[in-house]
């Protein structure tokens, strides 16, 4: 019991990570970045190659090449696209996922290549008489670091105050001084340091990672944002937070029927969506913007 | 009277906009088809996918609501007509297929009659979900629409009563040769063509260009995005059924992101606004992929032999089609119908 609740929000933590990623980017530049996911799996290529290293040297080396991936996604294509419309540049975004994902095949191979990360955390440990795994808790302690620094971030700061102005209204915000160029640069370099983290926690839980590793989480995390209100770096969070808890419940609670737990999850998701067209975090007639 | 440029899509019935596409699919689908047995294999493919790209030019074109779900259309056309056509005696004794239902089992229509029905199951699915899903704009649209394909998927993929689950379902029939398709194909062309220029199609793209401006002119955006939804399922059941007598089996990964995403695609680097760029799309996208495939099997094309390592292939198809979209982001053809080049000089 004590370790359902904990993968439940464990999961729902990392996928509001990845959806925080995702939400960081649609935000300032209104695109579905369905790249995100090559974003997450290089990062665990990268865990994964340079595991004879300390954890916290590939971690860094990991972090550092898919921050500088996204922002080189930003300056050779999207900011190109700028303008042509959310449709074309999901279009494009898909187009690069496909066109990274065969990349890696070339370099990595097409099957999975795995390694024991941090196998320390495997282990199992007492909490309130019943036994969990390390990386469990490990999981919703880096989640909530993780949430609290980009709140931090986010709510307190400068970049952060822009990066919110840019999410409600992108036009106005430029108008007030806001340097376009720069800030979705920097949201790019965000949204890939936490595709880093989000790789490093999915990669610990399953080493396995083959050219498609990130396509799953990514799309889920999608969901999230935009059944938690996509507006709102808060609401896209916290969908994705949801939707994480949603699935491991589902997970844990329908036994043999487990299998379709997906098509119960998007049913739900049609669900809000019809009720909610702009998402839990909206008001219920609110028209959407995009 | 001046005409009105750079406006995507058609206005008024021309008999040019309908016939050179149709001209040119016919010329290209024999030209190249009947070159070689492979070939032919590939001519069939493209004019599945093309039929899929004009199910989605129907109502993405259109309507500019982005839809993901439109596979999970094809899917069900595909297991429809494949579980349909498939002979009784394999449907009993597959060992995929042990579970399957005795009255799916026992059943056998012929194929034309099967594709009819799998047009139809994929047109009123479509009728009754867009009946929700239509009242969705945007972004929360495309997200519903690909949470169809996923429970589409997931269902298909698990589930051994209804077909064969994650395996492949056998003996499906083949198309014979290449006149079915192609009529088949044509036949969707005509009846887009006439639907786009009819007044659910000018409506739709009034509701496109400007979703404010249309019902304050009396337009019932909900009613004109359903009726184009539900045309738009039926072609989509037409095409996964199609595929599937193409591939002679029916696998459910066949119909799921890496087909919704290739045909559209195909859709936004033809030009989306117009059955032309739908065309063009289909054909480049496939003689890429074919030019591509040839090059890596090391055979010449025109007495040029260009040896490519395995595994470029996939990348240079990906590669073209973000070049494509950075080249010309409203498609090649820029979402306008056929038209005769015009050499003369434009006067401004």
């Amino acid at each position: 019991m004590v370790q359902a609740i904990l993968d439940a929000i464990s999961l729902g933590g990392t996928y509001a990570l990845a959806a925080l990623g995702l939400g960081l980017v649609f935000g300032v530049m209104r695109l579905v970045n369905f790249a995100h996911a090559e974003l997450i799996t290089i990062s665990a290529y990268i865990l994964v190659v340079t595991n004879d290293l300390p954890l916290i040297v590939s971690f860094i080396i990991a972090a550092v090449v898919t921050a500088l991936l996204a922002v080189a996604m930003e300056l050779l294509i999207y900011r190109r696209l700028r303008g042509t419309g959310p449709a074309i540049m999901l279009i494009a975004s898909f187009g690069l996922s496909v066109l990274l994902q065969r990349v890696y095949e070339l370099i990595f191979g097409a099957l999975p290549k795995s390694a024991a990360i941090a196998p320390w955390m495997s282990g199992e440990v007492k909490v309130a008489g019943a036994s969990v795994t390390i990386s469990s808790i490990a999981t919703v302690v880096i989640t909530v670091v993780i949430l609290l620094i980009a709140g931090y971030l986010i709510e307190r700061t400068s970049l952060g105050l822009q990066l919110r102005a840019a999410a409600i209204d992108f036009k106005t915000a430029r108008l007030l001084g806001v340097r376009s160029n720069r800030l979705i640069a920097s949201a790019f370099a965000m949204s890939g340091v936490l595709a880093a983290i989000v790789g490093f926690i999915v990669v610990v839980e399953n080493p396995q990672v083959s050219p498609m590793y990130g396509v799953n989480i990514t799309i889920l995390a999608l969901v999230g944002i935009v059944i938690g209100g996509i507006s709102s770096l808060r609401g896209s969070a916290l969908g994705g937070f949801i939707v994480g808890v949603i699935l491991s419940l589902l997970n844990t609670f329908l036994g043999n029927a487990r299998v379709y737990a997906y098509s119960w999850l998007f049913l739900l998701v049609l669900i809000i969506l019809l009720v909610r067209p702009g998402g839990i975090m909206s008001k219920a007639n609110e028209m959407e913007r995009v | 009277m001046k005409k009105i440029k750079n406006i995507s899509g058609i206005t008024h019935f021309s008999l040019t906009e309908l016939l050179g596409p149709a001209l040119i699919l016919i010329v290209f689908s024999c030209l190249i088809g009947f070159s070689s047995a492979s070939l032919m294999l590939t001519v069939q493919l493209a004019l599945c996918y093309f039929v899929m790209v004009l199910a989605l030019q129907v109502f993405v074109g259109n309507s500019g609501v982005l839809s993901f779900g439109h596979g999970a259309f094809a899917m069900l056309g595909a297991f429809v007509s494949g579980l349909l056509t498939a002979p009784v005696r394999i449907k009993n004794n597959a060992l995929s297929m042990t579970d399957l239902l005795q009255s799916i089992a026992d059943i056998q229509v012929n194929l034309y009659l099967s594709l009819l029905i799998a047009a139809i199951v994929g047109g009123v699915v479509a009728g009754i979900t867009g009946v929700f899903l239509m009242r969705l704009n945007g972004l929360a649209a495309g997200i519903a629409t690909f949470a169809l394909l996923g429970v589409a998927y997931n269902f298909f993929f698990n589930n051994t009563k209804f077909g064969p689950g994650s395996q492949a379902l056998p003996g499906v029939p083949k198309f014979q040769n290449l006149f079915i398709p192609l009529l088949l194909a044509l036949l969707a062309l005509v009846l887009v063509y006439l639907l786009n220029v009819s007044s659910i199609g000018r409506t739709l793209r009034a509701t496109r260009e400007d979703n404010l401006a249309a019902p304050a002119l009396g337009i019932n955006i909900i009613r004109v995005r359903r009726i184009a939804f539900a045309l738009s399922g039926a072609l989509a059941g037409l095409a996964g059924a199609m595929y599937s007598h193409v591939a002679g089996t029916v696998q459910v990964q066949d119909y799921y992101l890496g087909f919704t995403f290739l045909t559209l695609s195909m859709l936004v680097i033809g030009g989306s606004g117009s059955i032309w760029g739908a065309l063009v799309g289909t054909l480049l996208v496939i003689s890429v992929g074919q030019v591509l495939l040839m090059m890596e099997q090391g055979k010449a094309i025109f007495g040029l032999s260009i040896d490519l390592p395995n595994g470029a292939r996939a990348i240079f198809i990906a590669a073209t089609l973000v070049v494509a979209l950075l080249w010309r982001s409203s498609g090649v053809t820029n979402g306008k119908e056929f038209a005769f080049p015009n050499f003369k000089k434009k006067s401004n």
